[in-house]
């Protein structure tokens, strides 16, 4: 599916079933969500992953409402749970299954976002495991010089802040010598369509979300 | 194709009250090389970036002109094509993760029409010789294989002029002679004008047609031909001093049970048995990307490694980080890594509190600032430094610390003869005081072997002392 | 689109790296909310750590809007901290980008209100106050706020503008004092 519409349907589904309390609803989707995962060969180790990784939270507002709730509190407690669930998996959908430079070209193409947000954002993405290693660096460094750094030390944001300053205006200054002109019309070598089976399936996935909020007799 | 001349400019950093440059006026012919000096701080990278239009020129400020026309008037989609520049720091040069990415992106920049992207890229790439890094993550290449795809990038552009700020300064001397080869086919074969900054001017006096110096009186004046033969002689090529290997002790400071290092997929050093010692100065070398900056960071524990290191008799593992950190220091390969304050002073006086020994008083700080041609920078603010100039505070700093181990990765960097003799002459006063040991990664070596006691050579995923046996006498 | 113009690919580009730097910072406190919530979870407090840190999280957009001094820059700052996240794999899939943009918009009100004048404590107050604000109208439907007691919604609220002030407010000044000396900040904008 195009990413941009992929990236559309599933922030309406987050959206939407951040104001439904249907407990099956939210299965339903977790479901259908680790289908589509599977079928596109994410690894089972994957998915159990992301079984587990929601847990504390999803515990943690399970217990909040259990307790501390009113009216409905078994019910309410049971949905929130299963919508963190609901959330993961279909983001995963996403970030799991779609290239982020895929995503990129389609927005640029598709959504007609400006090339500026695109790349900038790219290309600090595209830094990001190196920006984990800076920032173990930046804490070593800094006991080398006898200076503990926690992540409540304004050093450490300072630091951080100002290597994003001079890697942002290295970055910006490389990509102006490598033709990046700002608001200036650009090639594209990669295409990406928007073709009428991804309208079919936005609108197909819009539709079906509704049916199941509104009209499945769920209980 | 573009002669460059420069105008009655002038240039002055806003906070800063001297100027730059008075008045100059210059010329870099078309289709020719030439070579860009000048000491650490005079403003080398400051004029390359006015040359590409990186850094805007006020107006009143005189002109950059490529032939007839002025810089500014080039409008910016055609910039690209008449100009390009390549950086000192092989990082964040690239705004995509593979190489193949990266020049697609820049002939999309270009408006290139989609059909000729691949052919234009395939060419570029074999052009440079790196065709089978073409679907490499750009993330995962040593400094040198960075930066000739930058190169290759400038040839997919095919700019007319391009502009390389300090382009060796982490590149190792093989990369270097072949990176230098490609820079002169590029002039020969397809009529390029090269401007190049550097400190490091071996084997430039057979290749370039032409050496500009930025002089202290804030002009660019062209050395004549007659001076070449003083210019160069400094930077003959050397071989290096046969050292001694080291004989195996009971105690040494480090001792490396079958350590081996790998990034990612990439083994980088086969598990080996090695000992460092305490008291001499190693230094380590071999070509860019084989893993020293990785072993340094194993020794400090930033990197994972398989086998034990032992410091001291001691599992570096088992010890507490911040104890460990005051024993074994690093000097990063980026000066910035090291700082943390925002003056000069407030630097110094950090390092002054935390110091582990009480060699750096005063006095001594101030005649060392002296040496370094740092004084009187009290109150500057580091991050307006250039780089000469921050990597020498950055090595002052360190050095007061006076931790017992200091581990220096390319503590040369963009520094010029005179920083390098006076640096080497600090690091041999305070050692004969302290003792502290040194150990060194360089791929520069002009001024630095008078310091030196053992080679280690990494080189085939093997670290190797390499020098002759010492006969008891 | 006047707006798109009033941004240069450094600002973008620095946004950016800034929501990643401050997102791999925050990943280590992972533990100490792991921690809190099996704690505070037979009491049905659990949310409690999940307010402590929220200030943290919504430092991005404080300090985007504090630092660069441009309209808009809450938003954007929070919102591209807030994709990268996502694009990451962050717990809360296309939810997180939700709850950026209304982070973002958060931050951003409190400098409206001040009228983009009081890059003081005026405004610092300001954004912690909206942002706690509108985050806590999101979570009354997202996280079951809505149902809770009405005692634990006092409290919540009350530790979250706490949060939001501490690490929103306090830390992001000290760390913009630090900033403003070091000189590299040269803000190319005038408005
Ligand atoms: N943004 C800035 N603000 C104020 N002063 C600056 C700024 N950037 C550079 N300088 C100063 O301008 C001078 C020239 O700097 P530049 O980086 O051009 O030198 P360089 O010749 O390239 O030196 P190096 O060989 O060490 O790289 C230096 O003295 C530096 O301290
Ligand atoms: N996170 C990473 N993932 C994969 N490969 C990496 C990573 N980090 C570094 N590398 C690669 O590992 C190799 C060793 O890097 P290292 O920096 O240790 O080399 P080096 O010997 O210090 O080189 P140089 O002389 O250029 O400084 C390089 O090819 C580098 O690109
Ligand atoms: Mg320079
Ligand atoms: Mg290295």
């Amino acid at each position: 599916m195009n990413p941009s519409l992929k990236l559309l349907l599933l922030l309406i589904v987050a959206l939407e079933i951040s104001f439904t309390t249907i407990v099956s609803l939210n299965v339903a989707l977790v479901i259908l969500a680790g289908i589509y995962l599977l079928a596109k060969r994410v690894k089972l180790r994957t998915l159990l992953w992301l079984l587990i990784v929601p847990l504390i939270p999803a515990i943690g507002l399970w217990s909040t409402q259990y307790i501390n709730g009113t009216g409905q509190k078994e019910l309410m407690a049971w949905v929130l749970f299963t919508r963190i669930y609901a959330f993961v998996f279909t983001g995963a959908t996403l970030t799991l299954t779609t290239d982020v430079l895929e995503l990129t070209d389609s927005l640029e193409q598709n959504c007609h976002l400006p090339a500026k947000f695109a790349y900038g954002v790219l290309a600090a993405y595209n830094l990001a495991p190196k920006i984990k290693h800076e920032v173990q660096v930046i804490r070593a460094a800094g006991l080398m010089r006898g200076q503990t750094l926690s992540f409540w030390s304004p050093q450490l944001y300072f630091k951080a802040i100002l290597i994003s300053i001079t890697w942002s205006q290295n970055l910006a200054q490389a990509m102006a010598s490598h033709g990046f002109v700002e608001d200036a019309p650009r090639t594209h070598y990669r295409k990406v369509r928007v073709r009428p089976v991804d309208w079919g399936l936005l609108i197909g996935g819009i539709i079906l979300l509704q049916l199941g909020v509104f009209v499945m007799p769920w209980h | 194709m573009a002669t460059i001349a420069l105008e009655h400019l002038s240039y002055t950093y806003q906070t800063a009250q001297t100027p730059i440059f008075e008045h100059v006026t210059a010329k870099f012919p078309a289709h020719q090389f030439t070579l860009l000096t000048g000491p650490s701080g005079t403003g080398k990278s400051t004029l390359l970036q006015l040359m590409a239009g990186l850094l805007p020129l006020p107006a009143d400020h005189g002109h950059i002109c490529y032939d007839q026309t002025q810089l500014q008037n080039i409008s910016a989609p055609d910039r690209s094509k008449r100009v390009a520049m390549m950086f000192q720091n092989p990082n964040q040069q690239f705004a995509m993760d593979t190489v193949e990415h990266e020049l697609i992106f820049a002939l999309e920049n270009q408006r290139t029409d989609p059909h000729i992207i691949h052919h234009r890229l395939t060419s570029a790439l074999d052009f440079i010789g790196i065709r089978e890094l073409q679907h490499r993550l750009l993330n995962q290449l040593s400094g040198g294989e960075k930066q000739k795809v930058a190169l290759a990038v400038i040839v997919a552009m095919d700019s007319d002029v391009i502009l390389l700020d300090e382009p060796f300064a982490s590149v190792d001397p093989d990369a270097r002679v072949s990176l230098l080869r490609r820079l002169v086919e590029l002039r020969d074969q397809r009529g390029k004008t090269i401007i190049l900054a550097d400190h490091d001017y071996a084997g430039y006096d057979q290749i370039v047609d032409h050496v500009l110096q930025i002089t202290p009186t804030h002009q660019v004046v062209e050395l004549s031909r007659s001076d070449w033969p003083a210019f160069f002689a400094a930077f003959q090529p050397q071989t290096l001093p046969a050292w001694f290997l080291p004989v195996p002790v009971d105690q040494p400071l480090f001792a490396l049970h079958q350590v081996g290092l790998r990034q990612g997929q990439h083994e980088l050093v086969r598990p080996t048995d090695l000992q460092l010692h305490a008291h001499r100065n190693t230094l380590i070398t071999g070509a860019n990307g084989t893993g020293k900056s990785t072993l340094f960071e194993a020794l400090v524990r930033l990197n994972p490694y398989s086998g034990t290191i032992n410091y001291d008799g001691h599992d570096i593992q088992k010890l507490r980080r911040k104890r460990y950190a005051r024993h074994v220091a690093l000097l990063f390969q980026d000066a910035e890594a090291q700082f943390f304050n925002i003056t000069v002073a407030e630097e110094l006086a950090q390092s002054q509190k935390y110091a582990y020994g009480d060699y750096f008083t005063p006095t001594r700080i101030q005649s060392a600032l002296t040496q370094l041609n740092l004084a009187g920078r009290d109150e500057q603010v580091i991050y307006t430094l250039s780089e000469g100039q921050k990597k020498k505070l950055q090595i002052l700093l360190m050095l007061i610390m006076q931790s017992p181990v200091l581990l220096m990765d390319e503590p040369l960097k963009g520094l010029d003869l005179s920083s390098i003799h006076a640096l080497v002459k600090l690091l041999q006063t305070v050692q004969a005081a302290t003792q502290q040991t040194l150990i060194i990664i360089s791929h520069q070596l002009t001024g630095l072997t008078p310091l030196i006691d053992y080679h280690l050579r990494l080189a085939d995923h093997q670290l190797q002392y390499v020098g002759e046996v010492r006969h008891e006498s | 689109m006047k707006w798109v113009k009033d941004w240069y690919l450094s600002d973008i580009i620095l946004l950016a790296l800034i929501g990643v730097f401050f997102g791999i910072i925050f990943l280590g406190t992972n533990y100490v909310y792991d921690v809190l919530t099996a704690v505070f979870a037979p009491l049905g407090l659990s949310q409690i750590p999940n307010e402590l840190l929220l200030g943290l999280w919504c430092m991005p957009g404080m300090l985007a809007g504090y630092m660069l001094r441009i309209k808009g820059a809450s938003v954007l700052g929070e919102f591209l901290a807030s994709v990268v996240e996502m694009l990451f794999g962050g717990q809360w899939g296309a939810s997180t980008m939700i709850s950026g943009i209304l982070q973002g918009i958060g931050s951003e009100l409190g400098f409206t209100l001040t009228r983009y004048k009081h890059y003081d404590w005026l405004g610092l107050a300001a954004t912690a106050a909206t942002t706690t604000i509108v985050t806590f109208g999101w979570d009354l439907a997202r996280s079951g706020y809505g149902k809770l007691q009405l005692w634990l919604l006092l409290l919540f609220f009350v530790v979250r503008f706490c949060s939001m002030f501490v690490f929103g407010g306090l830390l992001t000044r000290a760390i913009t004092d630090l900033l403003d000396r070091s000189h590299v900040l040269k803000t190319t904008h005038t408005n």
